[in-house]
């Protein structure tokens, strides 16, 4: 099973590495890049939790092929600080200590900061929307809706 | 507050050893038997903790479980890690802080009101001289106090302490940043990836692997591991892993012995062979004649019955089940996410017969667990894999599809539940019938059958029968005996045998299903008199704690207006009748399309002591959501081949989309025991759903789930 070269770059650092055709986005994040944040739930697009950012847009990386993110800017939930300093929607989740076991809580992070990077002030049908397909079985749901509510009112 | 019971780990634990380690300067290392699955137990310790001894918060650290190193306290379950492992603590915590204070103020010959007292440490005001906690624990009188069972009005008056909430959750910043490692995401040198070759179903013998894959395996440096009917592969490459295991499934081959047997379950519950037991006021059950139900012909007494039932519920953690194992120099060393890590260690030595101190478990958070998932049996199978291959780290992970078709689910059950009321509105009998397959199939040193891959390594497929647990509230009939003043209760415990899945202890056993039946019926009777679902439940209390909870709760939700067309339920409960009350409100609204819709939910409880606040109400908000979920979406679909419900998509949970505004009340009890929070809501919450839907229905709907299906089929009928 023959390998190919590509070049990756996740949180502003760029690799190049030698990987399978076929290997999904999520492996070269975690292995080859050791990033563990973003976490493996289903490999089926159907949990969220391995939800990172592409270019601006949330995408699960769980099916999306590695090869096809080259010359691209991938952002994991590691990638999220600015200098160091918590993203504001971090901020929210850390102030309302919005997470249970934490397992979907990366996914989530990312997708509530691809929105709000996109729309400072979404409308509740927005955030339902970014949530979308956003499983967790622990129910955190209560406390990360607060947390969210939070920084629209803000 | 009168006395202070230290609980059952003091027993065996009685030194302040045993629970702190100062060996670090300014920093105060605690231990404790229990795991932290996101219940935030580490935190809930930590601040128990720093209420009691005035140690900073931040200087606390709670050190994960490790049976080397940890008080063995049992299974993390039952709604028991802040009733014992909190209870043990504030015990030493007591014990420390009186005869640190009596000691400093010997040893700097001063009264209590010349010092300062700050993060650990006592000052003299007046000399400046100090002595801190880590000072007193290099002393023999530290090594010497054995921290009391009982604290009495006495000493506990020496401890005044602030009830505190306000912190920051141990876990929140790694967790928001990625940095907080679970089993998954470890990674030793030279370690190898595995991943499981699964037959179809439970009863499979495995027949051959083909030879060409056999070659392209050793072409590409991946291992094959077969012991009996149990394959595994491996790869230092953990996606190499993956790709082949697709390929291993046309390329390995099983003989079914036994097919699941696809008849309706519920039939088999009524029909197959059972143990039927008596269940007596206290919860416990008798290998007693039971007694024939009556009937009533007086005029004045109604009576009703109904036969309530639940499907098989999966516990189906969003990261599925994973452990990291080695067998270095004749010894083990497994990272696991068990709630049963000594037992794990029991078990793992007893299969490889070896002393269990060749045996070291230590805990690595996973994804929530909520009951036996698959965590017992991955680390199990590590284990196995790693004595294959000495010197190497295995790190062993489920698939999506291992963990929904092979977990041990939340068994089905009947509640088979009769009543009568009189005119005065007093229910003069009540019986319910609990009919289940068992909840505790956990893996145990005499029990390495209940793993599940035990039967592929040994190719004996033969089936055990398992055993009716007695004690009080013991699986099936959790909450059966029900907490009120009925005149006579009639009480069955019903194991049946032979059902097709696997079952296991999901949060709540069997309370859920006898929560959800009883507070349902309850006000089908209470209507038959029309008389208010607050009501019936206040006339047959008199537990003040418990008539609290719902006024509290009654208080609570007329604040807030219904909305249009919303309609409303109630139940209560009090978990095990012994620990947390509990009282649940629902508003929702049906679609004409008889889809379930939350509005609001209101949960008053009473959790004794305030240990934390967030942490109760994330444990109860969170409880809720997932009982909701039970009763709205859930139930585990199988047919004679396999497991249907092998993803998200075939075992449709809750989403973002559904969730109520909560309104939480906690009521603090301070100086009372803590009683635990993680499974008292699921009942009451499965009940409030049910009985607020049948107001909006103007029937009542007794199949769980509450699925447009299953609706639509009782409307009918
Ligand atoms: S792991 Fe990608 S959606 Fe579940
Ligand atoms: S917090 Fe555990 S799965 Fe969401």
């Amino acid at each position: 099973m023959s390998k190919v070269e590509c070049e990756l770059n996740i949180n502003g650092l760029s690799k190049k590495i030698n990987i399978h055709n076929d290997k999904p986005l999520i492996y070269v994040i975690r292995d080859d890049f050791g990033l563990t944040g973003t976490k493996l739930g289903c490999g089926l697009e159907q949990c969220g939790s391995c939800a990172v950012i592409i270019d601006g847009e949330k995408k699960l990386s769980c099916n999306l092929l590695a090869i096809e993110c080259e010359k691209k800017e991938i952002i994991t939930v590691e990638g999220l600080q600015i200098e160091s300093e918590l993203n504001h929607v971090q901020e929210a989740f850390r102030k309302f200590n919005a997470a249970q076991c934490g397992y979907c809580t990366s996914g989530i992070i990312i997708s509530v900061t691809a929105l709000f990077d996109k729309n400072q002030n979404p409308s509740s049908q927005e955030v339902q929307n970014a949530l979308d397909g956003h499983l967790c079985r622990c129910g955190s749901h209560s406390v990360v809706l607060r947390a969210i509510d939070s920084l629209i009112e803000n | 507050m009168n006395q202070f019971n230290s609980g059952p780990s003091v027993n065996t634990y009685n030194k302040l050893s045993h629970w702190f380690d100062f060996s670090n300067p300014g920093i105060l290392k605690v231990y404790s038997g229990k795991i932290d699955i996101g219940q935030h137990i580490s935190s809930t310790l930590a601040l128990i903790t720093s209420k009691i001894t005035e140690i900073k918060y931040d200087q606390i650290e709670i050190i994960k479980l490790s049976t080397d190193i940890s008080p063995n306290e049992g299974i993390t379950a039952s709604s028991l890690s802040v009733a014992n492992s909190g209870s043990a603590i504030k015990a030493a915590s007591i014990a420390l802080k009186i005869i640190f204070l009596n000691y400093a103020l010997e040893k700097l010959k001063i009264k209590n009101e010349d010092i300062l007292f700050e993060n650990g440490v006592i000052k003299d005001k007046n000399s400046n001289k100090t002595i801190s906690y880590w000072d007193f624990s290099k002393t023999d009188e530290f090594r010497e106090v054995i921290i009391p069972e009982i604290f009495d009005e006495n000493s506990l008056k020496k401890i005044n302490y602030e009830n505190n909430q306000k912190i920051e959750l141990k876990t929140i910043n790694e967790i928001i940043t990625g940095k907080y490692k679970y089993v998954h995401d470890i990674n030793f040198p030279k370690m190898l990836h595995s991943r499981i070759v699964r037959p179809p179903s439970y009863h499979c013998k495995l027949i051959k692997v083909n030879e060409d894959f056999k070659k392209r395996l050793v072409e590409n440096e991946i291992e094959l591991f077969v012991k009996g009917s149990f394959v595994a592969i491996l790869s230092l490459d953990e996606f190499l892993v993956i790709k082949f295991l697709e390929i291993a499934k046309n390329n390995i081959f099983w003989e079914e012995i036994q097919q699941l047997s696809n008849n309706n379950v519920f039939s088999s519950l009524e029909k197959h062979e059972k143990e039927s037991l008596l269940v007596k006021s206290g919860g416990e059950a008798f290998y007693e004649e039971i007694p024939e139900k009556k009937s009533f012909d007086d005029p004045k007494i109604e009576s009703l019955s109904t036969i309530f039932k639940k499907s098989y519920l999966m516990h189906g953690p969003i990261g599925p089940s994973a452990s990291c194992a080695i067998y270095n120099d004749k010894e083990f060393t497994v990272f696991s996410h068990s709630q049963s890590i000594f037992a794990l260690k029991h078990s793992i030595s007893k299969y490889f017969d070896i002393d269990s101190n060749l045996v070291t478990l230590k805990f690595m958070p996973g994804s929530g667990c909520y009951g036996h998932n698959g965590a017992d049996d991955v680390a199990f199978e590590a284990s196995v894999i790693a004595k294959g291959y000495p010197e190497r780290y295995i790190l062993l992970k489920w698939t999506r599809e291992d963990e929904h078709s092979w977990e041990p689910y939340g068994s089905a059950s009947l509640n088979k539940v009769f009543g009568a009321i009189n005119d005065d509105g007093e229910i003069v009998y009540w019986s319910n019938e609990a009919y289940s397959d068992t909840y505790l199939s956990r893996p145990s040193d005499i029990e390495l059958n209940n793993f599940i891959s035990f039967k592929f390594l040994t190719n004996n497929f033969v089936k055990t029968k398992s055993k009716p647990k007695t004690s009080a509230h013991m699986g099936i009939h959790r909450n059966l005996d029900p907490i009120y003043n009925f005149k006579e209760n009639r009480l069955v415990k019903n194991l049946v045998h032979d059902l097709p899945l696997r079952t296991s202890a999901l949060r709540t056993l069997g309370a859920f299903a006898n929560i959800t039946a009883s507070e349902s019926f309850l006000n089908d009777l209470a209507s038959i008199k029309n008389i208010d679902p607050f009501d019936i439940r206040i006339n047959h209390l008199d537990d003040e704690r418990a008539l609290a909870v719902l006024k509290s709760l009654k208080k609570e939700m007329d604040f807030f207006k219904p909305k249009e067309d919303s309609f409303r339920g109630i139940a209560f409960s009090r978990y095990k009748n012994s620990a947390a009350y509990c009282a649940v409100g629902v508003e929702l609204n049906v679609t004409d399309d008889l889809e379930i819709k939350l509005n609001h939910a209101w949960i008053s409880v009473d959790a004794g002591e305030i240990a934390y606040e967030d942490g109760i109400k994330a444990q109860v908000e969170g409880g809720f959501i997932q009982a909701a979920s039970w009763t709205l979406y859930e139930e585990v679909i199988f047919d004679s081949k396999e497991i249907i419900s092998k993803d998200w998509h075939s075992y449709k949970i809750i989403g973002f989309d559904n969730i109520p505004v909560f309104t939480t009340s906690i009521i603090d009890q301070k100086g009372c025991a803590y009683l635990g929070v993680g499974e008292v809501v699921a009942g009451p919450t499965g009940a409030a759903i049910s009985n607020a839907l049948c107001n909006a229905l103007g029937q009542r709907i007794k199949t769980l789930p509450f699925t447009k299906d299953n609706i639509t089929k009782e409307l009918l009928n």
